[in-house]
């Protein structure tokens, strides 16, 4: 456990070398928000910006240990390569989670500030939901690719493989509705969005449980 | 006797590089320089060694053990310095000893610090800031700070100043004082282990060429220069290989008394470490 906390702090200490442009981005989405908030409500819009903007940041953490080829002295110390993997996946897990959370947080704050109250705070949560696991599906997508190709190298596939996957689901819905379409009009969406917390917990689980597997397998034949 | 390390038959075969059989049994209190220039398969050797590239050929047994079945307690008792890899730039001193104290739960926080200050390293300054030389230092003071028995070290003195590198060669002698521990060291400045290891191999293309004690070398070796018009006065067989530089032959021999008493008026001196890879690996 404390290797992978080890490996955790490690990854968290990326965000030490920008922390002065962290500071300032949510200061500029505080007041971004508060301003948005005078006019409309925002609180799904605030938390999702936090979640695209800082939710995504752990990227950066691969180029770092690219650049000082930090895996090859990682796995010489008494770290194993299911750890160094285990650790990466926690820690973008935890950071869209921490992002999208802090985003919630401060939204809501600020729309009660200024607003006195969020509306349908249900159904923004959910789409908070839906946006965090959008973003969990990408970041899923990304670390195998950059675990085979590395983060320069991977850089495309990154773009092109979620591509892909959504174009081959949209192909696959399409055919759906044009062979079923009684299919559509059976399916309540409303119910669907109302239980949409416990697809996206469900969906979460099964990109992250996929992707990490994937990138394990990668990584214990990856000669270093 | 008891080994840290043995390497048995190591091959490993690249595209456009092959490792060839290397055999390196290091004895606890012992510490064996590889030698060889740049390429040659020292850090191949290294890397197999730790358990980072997978290999087609021999074994590998650290503290008697086959490398890829040792338990985190026993890799524990491994310190590695890497020439080409460490920790992101963007950390200082401090964050280092946060994170490997959750690394390894030997961890000497007070050696850390201490030698942080005798190295004059600076707590609070991102590595970036680093020059190569404070760099070495702090991957050799993690490679010791956890207490290990068997450091592997893979050019430790690259870009230290003469000062550190007599520093460093003493604090590898204390370490192996205790006779139990040991150090592999691979290098291309050989003048650092002239005085620091007990063997020497030489290493290239892949293969071994010549694995030997020190005091073989000091004792038995020795180089005869000789100008180009006396050449052809040492027949081929009283010697190893011959190297021609400018207007001079270097000849390395493997037994200078034998040879004193066959060219009495020749002057046979002791070869340096480098002399003798350059006569190695370049002669004929």
């Amino acid at each position: 456990m404390n290797t992978i906390k080890g490996l955790l702090l490690k990854n968290l200490y990326v965000f030490k070398n920008f922390k002065g442009n962290i500071i300032f981005s949510i200061c500029m989405f505080i007041f971004l928000i508060t301003l948005g908030s005078m006019q409309s409500d925002i609180f799904t819009v605030g938390s999702i910006l936090f979640l695209i903007f800082f939710g995504m940041n752990s990227i950066s953490s691969f180029s770092y240990d690219e650049n000082a080829d930090s895996d090859k002295y990682l796995l010489s110390l008494p770290i194993t390569r299911k750890e160094v993997v285990l650790s990466k996946y926690l820690f973008v897990f935890l950071n869209s989670f921490i992002s999208i959370l802090v985003g919630i947080l401060v939204s809501f704050i600020i729309t009660v500030l200024v607003r006195g109250k969020v509306n349908n705070i249900g159904d923004s949560l959910r789409i908070c939901f839906l946006a965090f696991t959008s973003v969990s599906f990408l970041m899923c997508a990304n670390v195998p690719c950059i675990y085979k190709w590395g983060v320069e190298k991977g850089r495309m596939q990154s773009v092109i493989i979620p591509a892909l996957f959504i174009f081959l689901l949209g192909i696959f819905g399409s055919l759906l509705f044009i062979l079923f379409p009684q299919l559509y009009l059976n399916i309540d969406l409303l119910y669907v969005f109302k239980i949409s917390p416990y697809i996206c917990f469900a969906l979460n689980i099964l990109f992250y449980g996929i992707s990490y597997l994937i990138s394990l397998k990668i990584f214990l034949k990856k000669s270093i | 006797m008891e080994y840290n390390l043995e390497v048995l038959n190591l091959t490993k075969n690249y595209q456009d590089f092959h490792l060839e059989n290397i055999n390196i049994k290091l004895p606890k209190g012992q510490i064996i320089g590889l030698i060889g220039e740049n390429g040659s398969g020292k850090t191949t050797t290294i890397k197999a060694i730790l358990n980072l590239i997978t290999y087609d050929k021999g074994s590998i047994k650290i503290f008697g053990k086959d490398n890829y079945n040792l338990t985190k307690e026993e890799r524990e008792k491994i310190g590695i310095v890497l020439d080409d890899s460490f920790f992101s730039p963007i950390l200082d001193a401090n964050d280092i000893n946060k994170l490997m104290k959750n690394f390894y739960h030997n961890w000497n926080e007070k050696l850390y610090f201490d030698t942080l200050k005798k190295f004059k390293i600076p707590y609070n300054k991102p590595l970036k800031e680093f020059s190569s030389g404070m760099k070495m230092k702090i991957k050799v003071l993690c490679a010791i700070a956890h207490e290990p028995k068997l450091l592997i070290l893979d050019e430790p003195t690259n870009g230290l100043d003469p000062i550190f590198r007599y520093e460093i060669i003493e604090l590898f002698n204390n370490f192996v004082s205790n006779k139990e521990n040991s150090i592999l060291m691979t290098t291309h400045i050989t003048s650092d282990l002239e005085h620091l290891v007990n063997e020497v191999i030489f290493i290239d293309e892949g293969k071994i060429i010549l694995d030997i004690p020190k005091v073989k070398i000091d004792n038995e070796y020795g180089i005869i220069e000789v100008l180009a018009n006396n050449f052809s006065q040492i027949k081929k067989d009283d010697y190893i290989k011959c190297l021609k530089y400018k207007n001079e032959y270097y000849f390395l021999v493997n037994s200078k008394d034998e040879f004193q008493k066959k060219y009495p008026k020749l002057e046979i001196r002791k070869p340096t470490l480098e002399e003798m890879m350059l006569i190695l690996v370049k002669g004929e």
